[in-house]
Parts: C-alpha cells; structure tokens; sequence
C-alpha cells in the first residue's frame, strides 16, 4: 500500500474511532440527546454556521489572538532563548526569572491583564503569549546549549566570525528542539485563547460557548468546542508540514 | 630543524627523508601545559610541558593511550581550546582562535545536518566570499576527488560512516588550509573502510603534501600513514619520544604489512606505549 | 565555606522575585492608574485577604479539590499508563482514545460537564482529575515501556510473579518518568482549579479574584493573584524536594517544557 496513504488513514483513524464512539454512546443510550447531541447535528449546525459572517467574525477573532499570542511567544521565546544559551550574563538573569515564573499558572494574571488592559484583544494576546512562551523559551535554550561543539569548531575554522555562529549554527542545529517546543507552544496557545474566551469575552469561539451554555443550546455548546479542535488540528498538520520541510536533513528522533 | 629526541630502540642513524619542501617549520608547539578545572578547587592536568616542532609538509601522528591529551593538544593547535601555559604558534604567529589555515577533520564528522552534501563543502568557500555559482563548482570538483560524485544533494543522513568522512575532508580541503588536524578521524569506522580511507588519505595528500598532524590510538595507523609518530606519555599527557619513520613513500599497504621495517617500527612503539605503565592483570 | 558566587546563584530566584516586584511598583507608579495599584499596595492587601475567613474557606476549597482530583488522578493514572506499557493490548485499546482527549483543554469541558453534573465541588474535581490524568498516564506508559526486558527476567528467575514483578521492579525503574508526569500534573492540576474556578463560579480562588473583580476591589485582585503565584511556586519547590528524595539514584531529568531543572 501507498506509504503516504497509509499515514493519512493512520492520523484519520483516532477521528473516527472518537466519532464512533461519541455516536454510539447516544444510539446505545448512555447519554440523553439533550446533554449529548449526536455528532451529526453538531456537524451540520457547524456546516450551517459556516456561511454565517457571525460565526465567521467570531473564528476570525479567536484567530487574531491566537496568532498574535502565538507569534509574540515565539519572536520572544527564540530570542531570549538563543541569547541565554550563548551569554552567559543573559543566561544568569534568564534563568531565575524562568524559575520562578514558569510555576505561576498564569491565567491567575488575566484579571490583572483584563485591568490593565481591557477586556478585549490586547488582554487575550498578552495571556495566550505569556503562556506560550516558556515552552518555546525553553526548548530553544535546551536546543542551543546542547549543540554539538564540533559544529561550532568546524564552522569557526571554515572562517566564520564568532559574531556570526549564533544565526550560522546555532540556530540551525536547534531547529529541531525549536520546532517542539513551538508545536507545544501552539497546542497550549489553542487552549488558553479559547479558555480566556470562557472567562470573560464579548466575542470569539470561546464566549460562543459560554452564550450557548447560558440558553442550554447544547449543540452550540458543541459547535465551537468542534472548531477549536479542528482548527488545532489543522494549524498542528500545517506545523508539522513545516517542520518536515525545514528538518529534511535531520535524522529522525 | 625536526626534533630529534630519544629514540630507544628505533633505527639509530637513519637519514632524513628527502624533502619535497624545503625545511621550515610550520607548526612550533613552546612549553605547552593544559590545566582543567574539573569542579571547585580540583583542576586535571592534562598535557604537560609539551615541546615540539612540526615541519611543512610533514605528516605526524600523535599516538598515545586514552586520556594522555593528544586530542587536547589538537585542539590547542587548532586554536579552539587555549593552553594554559605556554604557546602554539603557526608560521611564526601565535595561535588565538581557530582559523582557515588550520582545518579540522574530527572523529564524530561533524558534518551540518541542515546542509546538504555540496552544501557542506561549499561552506568555507562561501565563507570567504566565493561567488555561489564557482563555490558549487568547486565543490563537485572536490567530491570528485573524495570519491562521492553524484552525492552532491544527499544529506549527511542518508550517508555511510566513511562517506561522511569523506565529506567531512573534502569540506576541510575546500578552504584550502595549510595544516590539517585530524582527531581520530576513522576511529569510528568499521575496520575494511578505515583501510580504504588510510589509502585515499595518502593519495589525496600526496598531491599538494599538506602539513598533518593526525592523532590516533592505533600503531600500525600511525606507522603506515607518517613520517613521524610522536608518542605521548599517559595523563598527565608529555612526549615520551618522536619516532622517525623512515619508509619509502608513496607506501602500498599490502607491500608495508610485509616489510619488516615497517613490523619492527610497529613492535618497537607498542612496546614503547606500553613501558608508559598501563595496569597489567597479573594471573 | 559558601563563595559569594554560589551565595548568589542560591538567591537568585529570591532576587528575581525582588527584581519582579520593583518593576510593577515602577509600572503601576508610571501608569498612574486606579486598576493598576502598585506592589506595594497589594502586598498590604493579602493579610486582610489571609485574615478573612470567608476566603480562607475559599482557598481551603481550591486546594481540597486539587488534592483529591490529583490523588485520585495518581491512584488510577498511574497503574493504567504501567500496564499500557508492559501490555501490548492494553495499549492498543486506550492510546487512540487518549491521543484524541489529549488537545482538547479540559477546562473547556466545565460548561458541559456542569450541564451533565451541576456547577459545585464534583464538575470542578472531575476536570482537574481529567487534565492531571493525562501527563500521568503517558509518562507511566513511557516509562513502564521503558524498563529493561533483562530486569524482568531476572525477577522472574529469582520467582517473582507477575504482579510482584510490576510492583517492585517496573514501579521503581519507571518512578523517574513518572515523577515527571507528576510534576505536570501538578502544574496543569493548578491552572486547571484556577481556571475551572473562573469559569463555574463559586467558590474558590479563582472566584475571589474575579469577586474582587467585579467589586472593583483592585489591590484584593493584585494580592489574590500575588497569593496564587506564592501557591504555585511553593507546590513546585515541594514537589520537587519530594521528587528529589524519592528518585536520589536517577539521572537528572529534563522537564523540558516546565523549567530549568
């Protein structure tokens, strides 16, 4: 069989099984249609919401501040990662902060970040950044302090400037690490938007929920719950495309 | 000007080979000791007082039981770890840094896993500012030499042990350095490649006879592929003696392994690594 | 003798702690404004917070619930992740399961399950236990699959049984990995209980906050939050102690996403 057909079907076959499953829990009778509505009806809710620009407005705000959290957390989680890894003097200030930081669940600031700064994008952005960033900070710094010395050496007798191994070889030796820590980053990206969306929002997938929940409307509860799964889902594979182009030469781990 | 120290029981008045350049000294290695700091107060000595004179155009093994520095005195050479006393010089100039006139060829290969093969070897020309299109020309040219056309757009995964090293030569050679430092460099290689690449060394290095300094913990390796094997002491690491080896070059190994020179020279510092006192099981 | 360098290195969390500090007071002083009190003020505001007893009961709550949604994830996670790793069918039959549990933010589950189960202690220990689960059944099945086949047989020769194998061989080999697991459970156990407090309020820390939130109260809101981080950072350094004690023969390990170890 077609090995690249097979890996499709492989990543379908747990969407399916959940599928059944959830079908099968409602047509055995475990759960009444009122708490659990059949997947069917929630996909066709969700087909039908699709062509509203309600629902469109609410994905695209969800969107907003889930890259612009995302994007924040890896300009800066790359940065003072590879910067710590290389200076020592970085490294000694970076790493209490981190240690101390890293512990604190931050959602406990989104009440602080919703006064500071109101309750609409900027305070999301800020939560989501703020909790993507320690796992790409970390992976980067792991990555680029564990690169091989031979590499640095090679490169520093092939002629190249100490001022230029950062971006020459460290950076490019880390980019598998980089890359992990940026898909965890992203999963936990996906969580925090929609969940800062539950706590307080006026609009995006999150708050759709928390509406739907408000007026029992179960299958609009669900409706967003889908999206943001899918679209994790989605952002995921295209990260992983990604990371499969940009690691070609790397040994698989 | 080579050095000349004690030689036991090797030839007693052999002659100097004829050499292909004239005599000058490439590489001046002056009281060289390096101290480690292991943790707190402890410190390893690992190299100590060492004293000696490479010419151009020579290759020299450094040969010696695991942990005795060789590896450590590459380096300093190199310019990537700085000795703690004393100083290396090459071409009359203080070694401070790693440089393109001192190219390493390391043991692990090293190789850019980011690159491909032709990336790989054009790495240095591109670093001084060799224009893509010639670089790349270069570079298959250099894969030619090592034996690896048609490898160009492979990534060092995809590659054997040996063939990686022979990327990781043609990479060094491609910036044209004057020394080559090789670290153990087949010691990761099964025994039927290593051969194969002691021969293709020597014949890429007969062509424009660069000056190498070649560490190895294997005798007959450092006998078959040198003109001079200096034979270290065990930590902490000094030179116990540099052995001449007078053999006819180029040197054909099914020829070399019997003629009993070249056994005698083989015998000769085996024995001489092992009067350096490595524990003995006394049945 | 302590040298002043190590002194320092020891220190430094507490001096990042200071240095954390000072820049809200220079924040809040330079943004004047009366949603940002400064440090200061928030610091005074936790005794009152500490010395009430209505949040007393409020935090005695959240930290309740944390216990048992953990104790209960330990109880079940961790048996379930080892045989997962010893037994081939068992792994096969949960792994799609979890692989499709695993994205979706348990806490996002809150509305639905207070549909299914109201909004008091069970719906928010029931996804604290489902977000700690998790990390702890993939890192006891990691490092039950981990255990050296050779171990085994050994025990086995010496006439061990199967579940007396499990227990003192795969246990122990595998309690590094699963203290790992642990340790993000712990985390993820913490931000879940806030979270779920934020969503179904009504008891609870994450409902003090968003109670002084609504009243205004701005420094209760700063020195809860102040009270919070404190819990997190404490919860850590235990745990970590504990890990240190109970795995004193194993290598250190690399919680790669959670901190520098």
């Amino acid at each position: 069989m077609n090995p690249a057909l097979n890996k499709v079907l492989l990543g379908i076959t747990p969407i399916a099984l959940f599928l059944a499953l959830w079908q099968s829990l409602i047509s055995f009778g475990y759960a009444p249609v009122t708490m659990l509505p059949p997947p069917g009806a929630v996909f066709l809710r969700l087909g039908q919401q699709l062509f509203t620009s309600d629902f469109l407005h609410e994905i695209a705000a969800t969107l907003v501040r889930l890259f612009g959290g995302f994007g924040i957390a890896v300009v800066l989680g790359v940065t003072i990662g590879l910067a710590a890894a290389v200076s020592p003097g970085i490294n000694a200030v970076v790493k209490p902060l981190v240690r101390v930081m890293a512990p604190i669940p931050k959602v406990a600031l989104y009440p602080a970040l919703l006064l500071i700064l109101g309750f609409d994008h900027a305070s999301k952005i800020t939560l989501v950044a703020a909790d993507a960033l320690f796992p790409i900070l970390l992976s980067t710094y792991y990555g680029a302090a564990m690169v091989e010395q031979k590499l640095i050496w090679s490169a520093m007798a092939a002629g190249t400037p100490r001022s230029q191994i950062l971006f020459k070889v460290v950076l490019p030796a880390a980019m598998p690490s980089i890359l992990t820590g940026c898909r965890i980053g992203l999963v936990i990206s996906c969580i925090v938007v929609f969940l800062a969306e539950m706590i307080t929002s006026t609009d995006g997938l999150g708050h759709m929920l928390v509406q739907a929940a408000r007026t029992f409307q179960t299958v609009d509860m669900f409706v967003p719950l889908i999206t943001i799964s899918m679209l994790g889902l989605i952002l995921n594979s295209l990260l992983h495309g990604l990371r499969t182009y940009l690691l070609r030469g790397f040994p698989e781990v | 000007m080579s050095v000349v120290s004690l030689r036991s029981d090797a030839q007693a008045g052999s002659e100097p080979l004829p050499a292909l350049k004239p005599a000058s000294a490439m590489i001046e290695i002056d009281h060289v000791s390096q101290r480690f700091q292991t943790s707190g107060r402890q410190s390893h000595l690992a190299l100590s007082d060492i004293n000696l004179t490479i010419d151009d155009g020579a290759f020299v093994s450094i040969l010696g039981p695991s942990g005795c520095g060789k590896s450590t005195l590459l380096y300093i050479v190199g310019g990537f770890v700085q000795p703690s006393d004393g100083a290396a010089k090459v071409k009359g100039k203080v070694i401070t840094g790693p440089g393109p006139d001192r190219g390493p060829v390391f043991q692990e290969f090293a190789l850019f896993p980011w690159k491909n093969v032709l990336g790989n070897v054009m790495y240095g020309l591109r670093q001084q500012g060799v224009k893509k299109a010639e670089a790349e020309a270069r570079g298959r040219k250099l894969l030619e030499m090592v034996g690896l056309k048609g490898y160009e757009n492979f990534y060092p995964k995809e590659l054997s042990g040996g063939m990686k090293q022979r990327v990781a030569i043609a990479r060094t050679l491609a910036y044209n350095p004057a020394v080559l430092l090789m670290d153990e460099p087949f010691g990761a290689l099964d025994a039927h490649t290593r051969t194969r690449l002691q021969n293709d060394l020597l014949t890429i290095w007969e062509r424009d006879r660069k000056t190498v300094l070649f560490v190895t913990h294997s005798v007959e390796e450092a006998v078959f592929l040198s003109d001079k094997v200096v034979v270290m002491t065990r930590s902490p690491g000094s030179i116990k003696v540099v052995v001449d080896i007078d053999l006819p070059r180029p040197r054909k190994r099914a020829e070399l392994l019997l003629d009993p020179r070249y056994q005698k020279y083989v015998v000769d510092i085996e024995k001489l690594i092992d009067d350096t006192g490595e524990d003995e099981i006394h049945a | 003798m302590i040298t002043p360098r190590a002194l320092l290195e020891k220190s430094a969390p507490l001096l990042a702690c200071i240095g954390l500090l000072c820049v809200w007071q220079v924040a809040s002083l330079t943004l004047q404004t009366e949603s940002f009190p400064t440090a200061l003020e928030a610091i005074r505001a936790i005794p009152s917070i500490l010395g009430d007893k209505e949040s007393l009961v409020n935090i005695g709550a959240s930290i309740r619930r944390m216990a048992i949604g953990l104790s209960l994830a330990v109880l079940f996670a961790i048996p379930l992740g080892l045989m997962m790793g010893r037994i081939k069918g068992v792994a096969s039959f949960f792994n799609p399961l979890l692989m499709i549990i695993y994205p979706v933010p348990k806490a996002a589950l809150m509305p639905i399950i207070m549909l299914w189960l109201g909004v008091g202690d069970v719906s928010k220990t029931l996804v604290i236990f489902l977000g700690v689960s998790l990390p702890i059944i993939y890192h006891s099945f990691q490092g039950g699959k981990a255990v050296e086949e050779k171990m085994l047989w050994s025990g086995a020769a010496m006439g061990l049984s199967a579940p007396q194998r499990m227990w003192r061989i795969v246990l122990p080999s595998a309690l590094p990995e699963i203290l790992t697991g642990c340790r993000t459970g712990l985390v993820l156990a913490l931000i879940t209980m806030v979270t779920s407090e934020m969503i179904a309020r009504q008891s609870g820390a994450g409902n003090i906050l968003f109670n002084a939130l609504d009243m205004a109260q701005y420094d209760t809101v700063f020195a809860m939050i102040m009270v919070i981080g404190a819990m997190g950072i404490l919860f850590d350094a235990a745990f970590e102690k504990l890990r240190g004690r109970l795995v004193r023969w194993s290598k250190p390990q690399h919680d790669m996403p959670l901190s520098f170890s």
